[in-house]
């Protein structure tokens, strides 16, 4: 029964935009479409207990290849975003044997050094990328040919994605896998012992949260046809973060619940746009120290002293 | 041929050698015993053996497979189970969820492999087994219970089952006794002595508890300093001078 | 040739030795709270407003106004201390995910109050000098001349003072310190006063040489982060090190390529140091 409700509200939610009708809405709506999409991606890299700066880079990462593939190689949007959601997935893969070796804070610094590296490298590639400038004319989306010249249908892509993303991060968290990836970072020492090798799955979780980001990129470069470095920086990383905070970590629809309240927001508070710093910084300062648990809960474990204990013991009690 | 063979192993932690010259090697079916004085190097020589770190000298082999410097979990694929001196279970869920998830991460090494397989929904894990298990450590009637509930003896069988769950070879298990009331420990010494006989699964385990040691193992390795002063069956250690040397002024019941 | 590497050279001390300064609040923070302080480029910047308002807009005595803006600060920081971090203590997540939201609520204020442009002040001093063949424009120079100063004060004040001592206890082992007598809060308190001070001084000395935006705090703290790490995270030695050789790096990629690609440069250093040597060059083994 339960489920039946949640289906009506989704559906009745998704129908807005299109009742409402107008650029203007499914400009919003496709935006909270992709948004959503980003938040399941980071929401992925915090159920395993890191948080990563990184899902920034990727997303920029999917944007601009795809961009670039459909502008200078003349390949169909579609096709572009695929591949590149391929590509960022592998390349994700690849150094996460390297990144996810390291824990808390550090992987915070990691991630965001790298998120770092790829927004310079983009700014500096100018004569790719148009740099600080920004790059024009990327071509809409379009499925088999056909489009997406309507708003409505692009919406209706953007909104099939974020479902898609949805429905992985949840059966992922359902299944086995989830119950895996529970104990790894439950008790890591422990699982290891029993025989999970720790290391593969958060690579490949981290390679899932890659692939998320970097299409809801490429969805978000053919929207705006425009791109700008300015569109994926350490703030965008931020707001993921918030909306996780504010949404629940705990399960994929606080991540997209997330996402559905803050992305209005600044379309909200149109007129008073340096608000919207200050009620975003607001909202994460207050979930903190008022919603303890749920993220900071998490995060919690990996604090200090948890830590500190841990390696005491599994240095394997040198003087014993 | 020999389970676990183990030569010449020895670790260094900066300037000090923690473990020296460990040579021994297991029979198939065997209960083996590791004691020593504190500082013995009794649980670096455990780690290793479990691949927490690699030695620094020697090797270690498993079945004809040289696993010298393996880490932990591919060690724990090979078959090698252990447990745990203070007691890791999984704090927030069922006695069942526990046993269930152990047989499943103890199959769970590759994600590629397994995606397919694994998208399957959680509770479909062989329940047999898993009662089965719970029997034989004595928490069939505990199987609903949450294991941050459980007893700390309780606790223990938990995570012996669930190391069981992972149908090993050879099952380490650092200082089982730790904690444990006289009717605990008993209790543990039943199940040690089933895993070898109803099971057929070696055990080698570092203990404290004399009493618990030569009761229950088939022979013991005696540690001293990091070094190895005595190998033998209960009856030899027990008289061998240099064992009662090295525990001299500490009040041990040997008898 | 010679020319351009002295120019170097000299450019390279003159950045280092503000990073220097940015670096060890930061590093300072971290050492004894644990924490690491995304909000440190936002007292920079509170700082520089500071200047602006006292010595730019009201004339004040241009020595009195860095104090001025060096004591509100280290007093804003005092303040914050006690009504967030102190609840995160211990925490390392929680903590850095709390200096975040402050730096994002900063940096709103600012914007907020003073609006996105930038703005500037009058120089307190000019002229260039010429040291060899390389030229030091002497507003730089000045400010190369306080942060010696502020080291040679910072540096005897940790190895000579009790306080001091008091601090590298906790920042060495906390749980010990705290049996020998030493409060930690009362450390962590004094600890991000001087950190937020040390920011505070470094915006207050860089605001007349460049301009004051509610942005310019972004890059020296992403400067004191990479220095930081370098060096090695709660290391003040590290912290020196650290900021004379990024100072150094930067300033021979900026001039053989552009900024853009030293600011590259450095953050692949992060990376190469995270993955390989996480505790850096001086720092305490990590984990």
């Amino acid at each position: 029964m339960k489920k039946i409700i949640f289906a009506v509200v989704v559906l009745a939610v998704a129908g807005v935009p299109l009742a409402i009708g107008g650029k203007y809405a499914l400009h919003v709506g496709s935006m909270i479409a992709i948004t959503a999409t980003l938040a399941l991606s980071m929401n992925l890299m915090l159920r395993i207990g890191q948080v990563s700066m990184a899902q920034g880079a990727f997303m920029g990462m999917g944007a601009y290849s795809s961009a670039l593939l459909t502008m200078k190689l003349d390949w169909s949007p579609m096709v572009a975003m695929l591949a590149s959601a391929v590509v960022v997935g592998m390349l994700a893969v690849a150094l996460g044997f390297v990144f996810l070796r390291i824990k808390g804070v550090f992987f915070v610094l990691l991630t965001y050094a790298f998120a770092q590296i790829v927004n310079l490298s983009i700014q500096e590639a100018s004569t790719w990328t148009g740099g600080n400038n920004g790059l024009y004319g990327i071509p809409k989306l379009a499925i088999l040919g056909f489009r997406m010249v309507e708003p409505s249908a692009f919406y209706l892509c953007a909104l099939a994605v974020a479902v898609l993303a949805w429905a992985v991060v949840h059966s992922v968290f359902r299944s086995r896998i989830g119950a895996i990836l529970d104990s790894i970072e439950q008790d890591e020492g422990l699982s290891r012992a029993l025989g999970t090798n720790a290391l593969r799955w958060r690579v490949a979780v981290f390679g899932l949260s890659a692939v998320l980001a970097s299409l809801a990129g490429s969805l978000f470069a053919h929207h705006l046809n425009f791109l700008s470095p300015a569109n994926f920086t350490f703030l965008q990383n931020v707001d993921l973060l918030i909306m996780n905070i504010v949404g629940g970590v705990s399960s994929p629809t606080g991540a997209v619940l997330g996402a559905l309240i803050l992305v209005p927001l600044p379309e909200l508070l149109r007129d008073a746009k340096q608000y919207e710093l200050l009620i975003y910084g607001g909202i994460l300062l207050g979930s903190l120290l008022f919603l303890r648990d749920g993220l900071v809960g998490r995060l919690g474990r990996l604090s200090f002293a948890r830590r500190a204990v841990q390696t005491m013991r599994e240095a394997g009690h040198g003087a014993a | 041929m020999a389970l676990l063979e183990v030569d010449g192993v020895g670790r260094r932690f900066g300037g000090v050698q923690a473990v020296a010259d460990v040579t021994f090697a297991l029979q198939p079916g065997e209960v083996f015993g590791v004691i020593g004085p504190n500082g013995a190097g009794k649980t670096t020589l455990f780690n290793l053996i479990a691949g927490l770190f690699e030695p620094s000298s020697g090797r270690v082999v498993l079945d004809g497979t040289d696993i010298t410097g393996w880490p932990s979990d591919s060690v724990a694929r090979l078959g090698i189970g252990r447990t745990f001196q203070g007691v890791h279970t999984f704090k927030g869920v069922t006695v069942r969820e526990n046993l269930q998830r152990a047989a499943l991460l103890a199959h769970s090494f590759d994600p590629l492999r397994h995606f397919g397989n694994l998208m399957r929904r959680r509770s479909s894990v062989d329940v047999a087994v898993c009662e089965d298990v719970a029997r034989f450590v004595g928490l069939h009637d505990r199987l609903e219970e949450t294991a941050a509930g459980l007893s700390y003896g309780l606790k223990k069988l938990l995570g012996i089952g669930m190391a069981l769950m992972q149908q090993p070879r050879l099952l380490l298990m650092d200082e089982p006794a730790a904690g444990l009331n006289p009717t605990e420990k008993r209790r543990l010494g039943e199940v040690i002595r089933d895993i070898r006989q109803m099971r057929c699964i070696d055990v080698m385990l570092v203990e404290h508890d004399m009493k618990l040691i030569m009761e229950t193992c088939d022979r013991i390795l005696v540690m001293n300093q990091g070094r190895p002063i005595a190998l033998g069956d209960p009856t030899q250690v027990r008289s061998d001078p240099a064992v009662i040397d090295a525990y001299l002024g500490v009040d041990y019941d040997f008898a | 040739m010679n020319a351009l590497i002295e120019q170097m050279v000299v450019n390279g001390i003159l950045a280092g030795l503000v990073y220097v300064i940015m670096a060890l609040g930061f590093t300072l923070v971290f050492g004894i709270m644990r924490v690491v302080n995304f909000a440190h480029g936002e007292l920079y910047m509170v700082s520089g407003y500071v200047m602006l308002s006292l010595y730019g807009q009201h004339q004040m005595n241009y020595y009195l106004a860095v104090v001025c803006a060096v004591l509100f600060t280290a007093m804003l920081g005092a303040v914050l201390e006690k009504l967030l971090f102190q609840r995160f203590a211990g925490d390392e997540l929680g903590g850095m995910i709390i200096s975040l939201a402050l730096a994002i609520i900063l940096q709103a204020g600012a914007l907020i109050l003073f609006g996105p442009d930038e703005q500037s002040m009058p120089r307190p001093v000019s002229g260039v000098w010429h040291v060899h063949e390389a030229v030091l424009s002497l507003d730089r120079g000045f400010v190369a001349i306080w942060a010696v100063v502020a080291l040679a004060a910072f540096w005897l004040f940790i190895k000579r003072t009790r306080l001091g001592l008091a601090m590298q206890a906790v920042a060495q082992d906390r749980v010990t310190a705290g049996l020998m007598g030493i409060q930690s809060k009362r450390v962590s308190l004094i600890a991000f006063s001087i950190g937020s001070a040390l920011a505070a001084l470094a915006g207050a000395l860089m605001a007349p040489i460049y301009t004051v935006s509610p942005y310019m705090g972004e890059l020296p703290l992403l400067k004191a982060f990479v220095v930081v790490i370098l060096g090695g995270l709660g290391s003040i030695p590290g912290a020196m090190l650290g900021g004379l050789l990024i100072g150094m790096t930067e300033s021979v990629f900026a001039t053989l390529f552009d900024s853009t690609v030293a600011l590259i440069a450095s953050f692949v250093i992060v990376l190469v140091v995270i993955v390989v040597r996480p505790r850096g060059l001086l720092g305490k083994a990590v984990r």
